[in-house]
């Protein structure tokens, strides 16, 4: 049966392209969007761009306020610590420690997450049953808290509070991407893909990936924004990085005995901090409302 | 849902308050400390931040010194008694002396001659039932030497007790007016002995001072009332708080909220900001004191005076002033503070010289440099405000010279222990003084006694020095004694097993409603006096 | 039906329970130094006493014989030493975990009050304003980091305002027998001493770690309620109900709220365990003397000790918490008992 279509343009262009037609509607996750794209290349390039080292000491200059204000200097754009640092490049690096290792940390475990939760999807008797349990037990400890085991037995420093986000993410990611595994594998279409004689590998390369990778970003959004709340709180609570690193959290709880003299060094960090969270966050719920539009479609 | 609950809480509260009148709100002060104590016996400990919280407050010494005039006050004793060749030091005793009545005990009867004999009996006698109660540690004494000096305490009667020496020493009298001096209730040692249960003593403790224990629950207080049959004076205060802060910055705000009274210590960055303010009073005070940076020499390299010297040039002792004491303190001459009357500037202590810093090392065969810890203490006292920021100063110095940092904390009690164990290379720490007597810088620090009793962060042991040391002990005339510590100082500059950083100021924020604390340039703080306006 | 759940998941608290008793048994080796003085607390053990505690601990023995003599002190209550205090691990929680768990409850029941309705809200104006700022709100607040937002309160209440102070339970003068150590209650059962003053400064000095730590809960409240009642005003039954001609006020109260708040309550139980966990940042920040912050400063001191049994504390703690919610959640809704076959 013929069917005309005026506009035949919009069906013919691929997911990946109205996704983002649909998100580019929404001007607030755009916000966040292009906000975490700027994090993402300062992080990446922050030593680089940075003026200052980030323990570089300047006797002759300590505890100055941001340049605009009378007292600045235009040298520190905003200002130095008690120790004479560069308040900005400290605050540039923090990018790198703070975001860069959250973005590490949550690919790493995406990675990870994907494989054995895909796994856990298809495989089916004692070993799910085992597997199971086990991801209940760690899903009701919260990732801060097994982040804080983890580094008990480690030891404070910011590598092994790496180490121990991705281990404490990774049940989550895991419970997920197997929910979501199982959710395809039941649908009809996987099914006759199945009656066609496609072995398991097939099944996933082209029925169930293409059909869930949209919602793995979703969850790595959502993993992400744990990552930097987890990393600077553990700094915060100087079980992460260790000062002089120049990490968000850490610089905030070294800057804390001057939150009178010097607020600025205590606001910045924490504002970033905020920024990046949100950013994130922005990210992911925009791109969830999309994917939920779509389905409802 | 929400107004109801509201409504019965009010009704509830209105109900008690006029039912209520037998719990008249308790007056009293809130302290600030800075550590739990280690212990409630001041006899067994040197730290300052416990010193500070039992000492004064709960027992009383035989002598104490005038912080102004300096000279010797009685206090439990009423008057005493040299011999001619100075061996033998009679003090007769005050007798109407209460003991604290409290809940795990009650006195029979007033001081007496006993409670002196066994208090200090208990530091040097192996046949007192309570020496080895504890570690058998009494680490003051053990260093200063006064175990090897007293040769027997005898009770002539009821109120007089006569100390027989070996020898005669200038810095006797001195030492029995340190805070760690304390008299003990005997009768309180022998009902827990019968009863077995001696090691209480130090924990729960029953002395003549002010204040009376009442609480004390880890980490966060220890509560004392007054005591009401203090024999000097009546104390003002119902009721003295000590509410355990370890983070400064908590501290200030605590006093600005008005959580706590008084703060010792207030970090010099928030001077500015607490002056500004009216309703809080900030006094300061030259103190006898010293800020440090030992080595641990017994460890290579540390054992190599050239590699000491090649590392005190490397720091910038300038910039330490500028960035951690903020101008609330001065750059050490000396190891004596520039108030002591044996002090004497020492030229030969190295200056900042980074050139100078990297050939020693060279000499010494460090071309490459090395690696090494840096223990820095993790709160602040008079010595050093901030010694985490005093390290990170110093690490990056260090590293100019190619010697690799690594900062080490750990909670106050367990630093002090482990420092004690001699489990550093380098520790940040310093010395509040208990006394005028220079000897009080000395002895307790870099003598050999202490080493061994732990006290002696270099781990430096020198017969040499222990020698002038005994010497300007042995003498009585003062200019005579200088000499002998003038030369002390020198070879301390010489040697360095450790590097004079700087002497603080005391400094003290309190409410502006109390009154009655004042600070004295040696020893422990005394509450006896404070009280609170409403 | 109910009591064939009941055993499944009372199998599934055993199962949890020994393997986390598995776990805090095997940190004894995985903490650096010696199990013995891991698992004792004793530092300078002589050699008599050594042996001693050696042949207590089974240490001589297999690993099953050490796991069982572990499991047998714990149950007894003798969680070793702290190598801090000296004292017994056992009776520092005993007296910590109330003060978290008095916190923890406040800040749900806030969260609760708050999160619920305001998600409600939200739902039924879905894309007009007081959804638009509801879901702002709660975005901000999902990502501000906690303990940021507690230091800009204590700036704004305790410093700048003077309303509320920043730190304890209660102010020191007050002397209230701790005999539940449950703060309030402990109030009250002294009688509301100091003419009630005591209570109100209790709930004063409660205010703001509770208004921190009932946050992240909150926005997780508003927004997981928001979804379920969307999905099911989404519900063939409600849009028959509609066609029905059930007014909107009706349609709500008596179809939509009992159905879309069911899996609330589940989520209420999930926050529990995030919420212990926050109060730990909480009770750093407030100095609240609860069983988080001892164990961030054991974490500290490398008391060993100390840590095991603040670890096997707050994991039992959130154990417990979300097999309780999960029992209540089924006595509730019948229909997930089905579920609970299948799913796990």
């Amino acid at each position: 049966m013929a069917n005309f279509k005026l506009f035949t343009e919009q069906s013919n262009t691929s997911p990946l392209s109205r996704l983002w037609r649909k998100f580019r509607a929404n001007h607030v996750s755009l916000v966040g969007l292009w906000l975490f794209l700027a994090l993402t290349v300062l992080a990446a390039t922050a030593p680089m761009l940075a003026p200052y080292g980030i323990n570089e000491q300047h006797a002759d200059a300590l505890l100055i306020p941001p340049s605009w204000h009378e007292d600045g200097d235009v040298r520190f754009i905003l200002g130095t610590d008690d120790l004479g640092r560069d308040v900005l490049s400290r605050l540039m690096n923090g990018a790198t420690y703070t975001f860069g290792l959250s973005i590490v940390a949550a690919l790493v475990t995406t990675l990870v997450g994907v494989l054995v939760g895909t796994v856990a999807g298809i495989s089916r008797g004692l070993r799910a049953s085992l597997l199971n349990h086990l991801l209940d037990i760690t899903l009701s400890i919260p990732s801060l808290l097994l982040a804080i085991i983890i580094i008990a037995i480690l030891g404070p420093g910011l590598m092994n509070t790496v180490w121990a986000i991705i281990f404490a993410l990774l049940p989550q990611f895991i419970h997920s991407v197997r929910n979501l595994v199982v959710e395809e594998l039941s649908k009809d279409y996987i099914s006759a893909f199945r009656l066609d004689g496609a072995n398991h590998w097939q099944i996933l390369v082209r029925g169930i990936f293409p059909n869930i990778y949209e919602r793995i970003v979703v969850i790595f959004t959502m993993a992400l924004s744990l990552a930097i709340l987890d990393i600077a709180a553990l700094g915060f609570l100087k079980l992460g990085a260790q000062p002089p690193t120049a990490e968000w959290g850490a610089i905030l709880a070294e800057n804390l005995g001057l939150i009178y003299l010097a607020p600025w060094t205590v606001a910045l960090p924490g504002i970033l901090l905020f920024l990046a969270v949100l950013s994130t966050n922005l990210v992911g719920d925009g791109l969830r409302n999309v994917l939920k539009e779509r389905r409802a479609d | 849902m929400y107004k109801w609950l509201l409504g019965t809480v009010a009704v509830v509260l209105a109900g008690c308050q006029n039912e209520d009148a037998r719990y008249a709100p308790i007056e009293g002060m809130v302290y600030c400390a800075e550590a739990n104590p280690v212990s409630f016996n001041p006899q067994v400990t040197t730290s300052g931040s416990t010193i500070d919280l039992i000492s004064k407050q709960l027992y009383n010494r035989l002598l104490r010194i005038d912080p102004v005039t300096g000279e010797f006050i009685p206090e439990l004793a009423t008057s005493w008694q040299i011999n001619k060749d100075g061996t033998e030091v009679t003090f007769k005793l005050r007798q109407d002396v209460q003991f604290h009545t409290t809940a795990y005990f009650t006195p029979t009867r007033l001081f007496n001659a006993d409670d002196v004999v066994f208090s200090f009996n208990r530091l040097f006698d192996v046949y007192n039932p309570y020496h080895f109660v504890g570690e058998a540690n009494y680490p003051y004494f053990q260093s200063v030497g006064l175990d090897q000096l007293i040769r027997n305490i005898r009770k002539d009667s009821e109120y007089q007790v006569t100390f027989e020496l070996f020898n005669a020493e200038s810095s006797f009298l001195a030492n029995l007016a340190t805070d760690f001096a304390a008299i003990t209730s005997q009768e309180y040692a022998m009902e827990l002995m019968q009863s077995e249960r001696m090691e209480l003593f130090d924990q729960y403790p029953v002395g003549t001072g002010p204040f009376v224990y009442r609480e004390y629950q880890r980490d966060r207080f220890i509560r004392y009332y007054s005591h009401p049959d203090y024999w000097e004076h009546q104390v003002n205060l119902d009721q003295l708080v000590f509410d355990i802060t370890p983070n400064g910055t908590t501290r200030i705000v605590k006093l600005l909220t008005k959580e706590c009274d008084v703060t010792p210590h207030p970090s010099a960055t928030q001077l500015d900001v607490l002056r500004e303010r009216s309703d809080i009073d900030l006094q300061q005070q030259d103190n006898l004191n010293i800020g440090y940076w030992a080595f641990n020499t017994e460890r290579v390299p540390f054992n190599n005076p050239e590699v000491r010297r090649a590392l005190a040039h490397a720091i910038n002792v300038e910039k330490i002033m500028q960035a951690v004491y903020y101008g609330q303190g001065v750059k050490a001459t000396s190891m004596l503070p520039p108030i002591s009357w044996a002090y004497q500037e020492q030229h030969n202590l190295p200056g900042y010289n980074p050139d100078r810093a990297r050939e020693l090392l060279a000499e010494a065969g460090y071309e490459n440099g090395f690696e090494m810890s840096i223990w820095a203490m993790p709160v602040s006292r008079i010595y050093n405000p901030n010694a985490r920021k005093m390290a990170e100063l110093m690490q990056s110095d260090l590293r100019e010279v190619g010697v690799k940092v690594r900062i080490v904390e750990y909670e106050w009690n367990t630093f002090l222990q482990r420092v004690d164990e001699h489990r550093h290379d380098s520790v940040l720490l310093g010395w509040a003084a208990d006394t005028p007597d220079p000897d009080n810088f000395f002895s307790p620090l870099l003598s050999c006694a202490a080493t061994f009793s732990g006290k002696n962060p270099a781990n430096w042991c020198n017969p040499e020095f222990d020698f002038l040391l005994t010497q300007a002990l042995d003498t009585t005339d003062q200019a005579e004694r200088k000499e002998f510590y003038v030369k002390a100082q020198q070879m301390i500059a010489e040697q360095l097993p450790l590097l004079p950083l700087a002497h603080g100021k005391r400094s003290q924020a309190n409410d502006a409603n109390i009154q009655g604390i004042t600070l004295s340039p040696f020893g422990g703080i005394s509450l006896a006096h404070a009280s609170k306006e409403p | 039906m109910m009591f064939e759940f009941a055993i499944r998941r009372f199998s599934l608290l055993l199962f949890m329970l020994f393997t986390l008793s598995l776990f805090t048994f095997s940190l004894g080796y995985l903490f650096p130094g010696e199990p013995l003085t891991n698992f004792s607390g004793i530092e300078t053990a002589g050699f008599s006493q050594s042996a001693d505690l050696r042949a207590k601990y089974h240490l001589d023995e297999g690993y099953i014989s050490q796991y069982l003599a572990f499991v047998g002190r714990i149950l007894q209550g003798d969680w070793g030493l702290s190598f801090a205090s000296g004292d017994p691990v056992f009776s520092h929680v005993l007296t910590l975990a109330p003060a978290t768990f008095e916190l923890a409850v406040y800040a749900l029941l806030v969260s609760v009050i708050i999160g619920v309705p305001a998600g409600i809200l939200a739902a039924l104006s879905q894309g007009r304003w007081p959804d638009k700022l509801i879901s702002g709100i709660t975005l901000v607040g999902y990502s501000v980091p906690i303990f940021w937002l507690a230091l800009l309160l204590i700036m704004v209440f305790c410093l700048q305002l003077g309303l509320f102070p920043m730190s304890g339970r209660i102010s020191l003068l007050y002397e209230i027998p701790a005999s539940t150590h449950f703060m309030l209650l402990d109030v009250m059962l002294a009688g509301f001493p100091y003419g009630g003053q005591a209570f109100t400064d209790a709930l004063h000095h409660l205010a703001l770690p509770t208004l921190v730590l009932a946050t992240y809960p909150t926005t997780v409240l508003v927004r997981f309620t928001r979804d379920s009642m969307l999905n099911v005003l989404e519900q063939n039954y409600i849009k028959t109900a509609r066609a029905k001609g059930l007014s909107r006020r009706q349609l709500i109260i008596h179809h939509a709220l009992r159905n879309a708040l069911l899996p609330v309550i589940k989520q209420i139980g999930l926050q529990f365990s995030a919420l212990i966990t926050l109060a730990m940042i909480t009770e750093v920040i407030f100095s609240w003397p609860g069983i988080g912050r001892w164990l961030i400063d054991s974490i500290y001191q490398r008391d060993f000790p100390a840590i095991q049994g603040g670890l096997l504390a707050i994991s039992m703690f959130i154990i417990f918490a979300t097999i309780f919610t999960e029992l209540l959640y089924t006595l509730l809704d019948p229909i997930s008992r089905n579920q609970a076959h299948g799913k796990l």
